[in-house]
């Protein structure tokens, strides 16, 4: 392999360009971004300068950390192109125009240096035309690399490689976008619209059509293709909203333009004067006036959605969706229910399914990437071949028959099989041998759904499992309902305590779920409240602080992997890790507050010590306890791993890994790195400030409710954080140990927990998921 | 007693804490260039400096471990120079003038160099380690936030939100107005920071219309009336006054600007601190033998508009005479040297403008007033 990539040269600073750059940057990589020089104007880099600034300001933002900015370089194409001699690989996302590119790519030519990979984030134009007239060294170095936007937040990135693209080099760039840059390769052929939005435009102009056709509401169509088919909620018309209305016609007569005359995509393509009328009214969706559904602002903004006949814009309405099974995957059961839900359902599936099984091998060389680009692109749960071994291959071609369509290949091939088996405790896909084949994960990615295939749990509870990873080292997952986290799961940590100390090296925790943890079961802690069972949630408080500490001393490393969501509880045990290995999109942090609460298992004083240990934290007993005020009090939950790290969530060595599929893997290698010599921690003394200090945290808690920003029960409940923070009626001139601090921090839950305004407050979140401000 | 004279005084431009550019700059080396700049413009000799005296709101971290004894090192003031540092909280600076003159008047020496600094940006307000002594907190309002005296002041008072914003208004107007007209430039010292060299203020808003003022959320009250618009804002900066005997300025032909005529310190009670100014201002001005009307010149700390409308009223100032080069809403307030600012300032319009009696006063967290009265000197 060629040298590795350790710096990046973006072209063209729209939302693509400049996003895939912020994503170069938030894996801590160099990044230059040119665009052009603008017509008017004294600063040659305004438009690469103006994307970065503005990115700064965008939500969902693009960078994880406001640092990663400054690892963006700005320029442009005439002044700073020689700067491509830098860089290990060029990035083009100009318009999609072919003499344009071409024209860029003659100047590149110029200047890279051979090996200097060059790829297009083209989404519609051939590799083939995109080189015509360039150099045989060009046409080696040259590969398609499809982000798909916004690139922070979407995993898929397919590439496409040409007859004459250098092995090496399309293997660098790979292994850079995956393991640095965090996405999941699904290698494509040189088609047109490569596999997803190949494919997800054709499901997206059926759906159209056929709710037209059919006169069906847009919530009922989107209620039909949304969750019941296991793709986002937002459905059809909601996901047309949200990328823009305005794209619809670029991608058809992109498609139109350049599939092969015999692909079904023609028969289906058509234009929609409604549609037509929208764009050209301001309607193209979300970034515009709104879409199919829009805030009537005149209205006190009442939810409206749009009449497909009339065109006229109506309040929201619920529709009678599908039920039962229906509603809950059977995709048999929603195509066989009767009426227009059954039709509309089969209108959509049975045509997108039968377009997808005829695109292998065309598209994609097997039904594998074919379900990776849908799910990794367009968040299907399942892939087509996935939703047809749900539906029965048999039973899509038998009514693809009988509706006189044309009958894929791979249908003919399955026949009465399944696209996906498992046999001995391997997943395995059909190929188009007719063979049955093991899926192969990348080196470096390990799955616990894959271990789950061919094991059994070591040791299980109610909320709670233990998995052997191999190499001596144990997984803990959470199974409940948001992962959440009660006495099942602490009575499986007590077990697994004495177990792995005897016979295994390292406790891992992680699940495969989106979300690491939603924190402890509130639901059950309100049932307890309900009938005073008070005793009850004290032994729950004090097991969990007892469970986490056997952890924290455990005689064997652990590390903690989290993925997504891991507040309150979930955040708590992660604190009690001797290490971390995170995934870079982590949101974390402990919220009790939010809830009328305070953290109950250790949060306070793992954060204070962590605190204290903070580089540049001023010295003095009260800076660790004011900073940790601020982020507990306020329930701030990082917005990725490495805003978790300026938290103090994480630790500046924790580690973050880019790629969801390669966290397990990462994890497992970290503790095995902590098992030689590992001895477990000292448990910390604290010097805190006590009653004075709780004076300073109360007078700055105070200021917020005169500004309006906090409510009069955020007063009682950040009161009873600053008496655990400040260490209760602790003097600077002694210390306070742990074990102190951890009875103060349960003797002050309990006073929370009885509170009516703090129950209101778990009450609401339970039933609505949103905090309650009284 | 001995006639004791401001004989030159100099500042660094002020920038907002934080977001300046002075924020990566550190106090002890900001004031050590006003210093060599104030040395440097009046031709005085460091050797013949007895003390050298500097107000500071939190001497602590970069402004601890006495930073007066350290900038003097710094500035490489003569080893024989004394270095002190005194906390007034915002009437810091202004003390260590008053401190000067006393030790003039006990013969303790004849050249001192009274200086300020905060950095807002590097050391907070109320310190690393707020400790607040509990039993006081219960029985007293001396740790209540300033903005919260501030809306006190504009509820005991009855000064309307649109009142305070056309003090503002003005003094943003009054201030930009000064600088395009380059009368800041003989005060302020360009300062070298790893960003460049800084010569102009910013912290001045100029174009600040009562409109953009309606526009802002109250700042520490959800129903109050004061903003951050009608606020003096966080701010980095140093300033710095030479203070001598009249005689002495005279024999070695220093840049006399004014003689200080009388002092006063006062308290007040710490929920309306900025009315301070009103009785220490009234007891300097009756020490000098004159009423507000003998005043030609008045710089008044503009902590907050509210409070500087109450001084305003209850003193009966004339406020075509009162910050006419603008005061801290736009200029900023790093509380320890805001004093030797407007004492300096104080002095140098009095010169300019010409007159006979000014003015100096500024209200003190916890509940003070400090004020100091100049007279021309022929």
């Amino acid at each position: 392999m060629s040298q590795p990539i350790k710096k990046v040269c973006v072209i063209g600073a729209g939302t693509m360009g400049a996003g895939i750059a912020a994503q170069v940057a938030n894996a801590g990589v160099p990044v230059v971004l040119l665009d052009i020089v603008p017509k008017d104007g004294a600063n040659r880099n305004a438009i690469a300068e103006g994307a970065v600034a503005k990115m700064l300001k965008t939500e969902p933002a693009p960078f994880m950390s406001k640092s990663a900015a400054k690892l963006i370089e700005t320029g442009n194409i005439e002044d700073h192109l020689g700067k491509v001699a830098e860089c290990d690989w060029v990035i083009e996302a100009v318009i999609e125009r072919l003499d344009i590119k071409q024209g860029l790519y003659a100047k590149l030519e110029a200047v890279k240096r051979d090996g200097t990979a060059v790829s297009s984030n083209t989404s519609t134009i051939p590799l083939a035309h995109l080189v015509e007239g360039r150099s045989d060294a060009f046409k080696r170095d040259f590969l398609i690399t499809h982000f798909f936007n916004p690139p922070r937040y979407m995993r898929l990135l397919e590439i496409v490689t040409g007859p004459d693209t250098d092995a090496g080099v399309a293997a660098k760039v790979e292994q850079f976008a995956d393991v640095a840059m965090g996405k999941s390769v699904v290698h494509a052929k040189d088609t047109p619209g490569f596999i997803a939005n190949r494919i997800g435009t054709y499901w997206i102009q059926l759906g159209l059509n056929a709710a037209f056709d059919m006169g069906l509401t847009v919530e009922l169509a989107d209620a039909i293709a949304g969750k019941p088919m296991g793709v986002p909620k937002t459905g059809i018309f909601g996901l047309v909203d949200l990328v823009g209305i305005d794209l619809m016609p670029h991608l058809q007569a992109s498609l139109t333009s350049t599939l092969p005359k015999d692909d079904p995509y023609h028969a289906i393509a058509r234009t929609m004067p409604l549609i037509e009328k929208m764009i050209a009214d301001g309607y193209t969706g979300r970034k515009g006036k709104g879409g199919f559904y829009r805030l009537n602002k005149a209205m006190a903004r009442r939810k409206e959605a749009i009449d497909l006949a009339s065109g006229e814009y109506r309040e929201k309405i619920v529709p009678a969706g599908p039920r039962g099974a229906a509603a809950k995957g059977d995709l048999r059961a929603l195509v066989e229910t009767g009426g227009e839900i059954g039709a509309y359902a089969w209108a959509v599936l049975g045509g997108t399914l039968a377009y997808a099984a005829s695109l292998v091998p065309s598209a994609a060389a097997d039904v594998v990437a074919i379900d990776d680009a849908m799910k990794l692109g367009y968040n299907w749960q399942a892939g087509p071949f996935e939703m047809i071994d749900k539906l029965g291959a048999a039973y899509l071609a038998e009514r693809l028959a009988a509706e006189g369509q044309p009958v894929p290949e791979m249908l003919k091939l399955a026949g009465e099989r399944t696209f996906y088996r498992v046999e001995g405790g391997k997943r395995q896909f059909l190929g188009l041998d007719g063979e049955y084949h093991d899926v192969v994960r990348p080196e470096g990615v390990l799955r616990l759904a894959d271990i789950k295939l061919a094991a059994k749990p070591v040791l299980k509870s109610g909320s709670a499992a233990l998995w052997d990873i191999g190499d001596g080292v144990l997984c803990l997952e959470f199974t409940g309902k948001m992962n959440a986290l009660d006495g099942e799961v602490m009575k499986l940590i007590v077990k697994a305590i004495p177990l792995v100390s005897a016979q295994y090296k390292a406790l891992v925790i992680y699940t495969d779920a989106d979300s690491f943890s939603a924190g402890a079961n509130l639901g059950l802690a309100l049932f307890a409240v309900n009938i005073a069972a008070y005793g009850e949630i004290e032994k729950l408080i004090a097991g969990g602080q007892m469970a986490y500490k056997g952890l924290k001393y455990a005689p064997f490393p652990v590390v903690g992997a989290p993925a997504g969501l891991a507040v309150g509880g979930g955040c708590e045990i992660l604190l009690h890790c001797d290490a971390i290995q995170a995934h870079a999109e982590l949101y974390t942090g402990l919220v009790e507050c939010g809830v009328g609460l305070i953290p109950g298992w250790g949060g306070n004083s793992e954060m204070l010590d962590r605190a204290r240990k903070a580089k540049m934290m001023p010295r003095g007993p009260m800076p660790p306890v004011a900073k940790v005020f601020e982020t507990v009090s306020t329930a701030t939950v990082s917005k990725s791993a490495a805003q978790a790290k300026e938290l103090l969530f994480l630790r500046p060595e924790d580690g973050i890994t880019m790629n969801r599929d390669r966290l397990l893997h990462d994890a497992k290698q970290k503790a095995l790195s902590l098992v030689e010599g590992y001895t477990p921690p000292e448990p910390p003394e604290f010097t805190l400030p006590g009653k004075s200090g709780h004076v300073a945290l109360s007078m700055a808690a105070e200021g917020f409710r005169k500004q309006g920003k906090a409510t009069e029960y955020d007063m009682v409940v950040s009161d009873a954080l600053a008496e655990v923070l400040s260490g209760g009626d602790a003097d600077p001139q002694d210390s306070m140990t742990e074990q102190e601090l951890l009875k103060l921090e349960r003797e002050t839950f309990m006073r929370l927990v009885r509170e009516p305004r703090s129950i209101a407050r778990v009450e609401h979140m339970l039933e609505t998921g949103k905090p309650l401000r009284n | 007693m001995q006639s004791v004279v401001i004989a030159g005084y100099a500042r660094s431009p002020f920038h907002l804490a934080n977001k300046g550019a002075l924020a990566r700059t550190r106090p002890d080396d900001l004031t050590e260039q006003v210093i060599r700049g104030l040395i440097g413009k009046t031709g005085v000799d460091p050797a013949e400096v007895e003390d050298l005296i500097v107000g500071c709101a939190f001497p602590e971290g970069e402004q601890g471990l006495n930073v007066a004894r350290l900038i003097g090192l710094l500035a490489d003031l003569p080893i024989s120079v004394g270095g002190m540092t005194v906390n007034r909280f915002c009437g810091s600076s202004m003390s260590a003038i008053h401190y000067a003159m006393g030790q003039i008047a006990i013969g303790a020496g004849e050249v001192f160099i009274c200086a300020g600094v905060e950095s807002m940006s590097r050391v907070p307000m109320m310190g690393f380690n707020p400790m607040p002594n509990p039993a006081l907190a219960k029985k007293s309002s001396v740790y209540m936030s300033m903005g919260e005296t501030a809306e006190n002041v504009a509820a005991k008072y009855q000064i309307a939100r649109a009142e305070q914003e056309a003090l503002a208004v003005e003094s943003q107007k009054r201030a930009a107005a000064a600088r395009e007209a380059g009368k800041f430039a003989d005060e302020i010292v360009p300062i070298e920071t790893k960003g460049g060299t800084v010569s102009e203020d910013g912290t001045i808003r100029p174009g600040t219309t009562a409109e953009d003022l309606a526009g802002l959320k109250p700042a520490f009250d959800a129903n109050g009336s004061v903003t951050a618009g009608t606020s003096s804002p966080l701010t980095d900066g140093a300033s710095a006054v030479l203070v001598t005997t009249e005689d002495y300025a005279r024999k070695h032909g220093l840049p006399i600007l004014a003689r200080i005529k009388a002092v006063s310190i006062s308290g007040c009670a710490p929920e309306t601190m900025g009315l301070g100014p009103i009785v220490s201002s009234q007891k300097a001005m009756a020490r000098a033998g004159i009423t507000a009307a003998d005043l030609d010149v008045v710089e008044l700390n503009e902590a907050f508009a509210s409070q500087a409308i109450a001084c305003i009223r209850d003193l009966g100032l004339d406020t075509a005479k009162t910050n006419i080069d603008g005061g801290a809403i736009a200029l900023g307030h790093p509380l320890g040297a805001t004093g030797a600012r407007i004492v300096g300032k104080a002095a140098a319009l009095l010169k300019r403008e010409g007159g006979k009696y000014a003015l100096a006063t500024q209200c003190i967290g916890g509940g003070q007033g400090i004020a100091t009265v100049l007279e021309a000197v022929e």
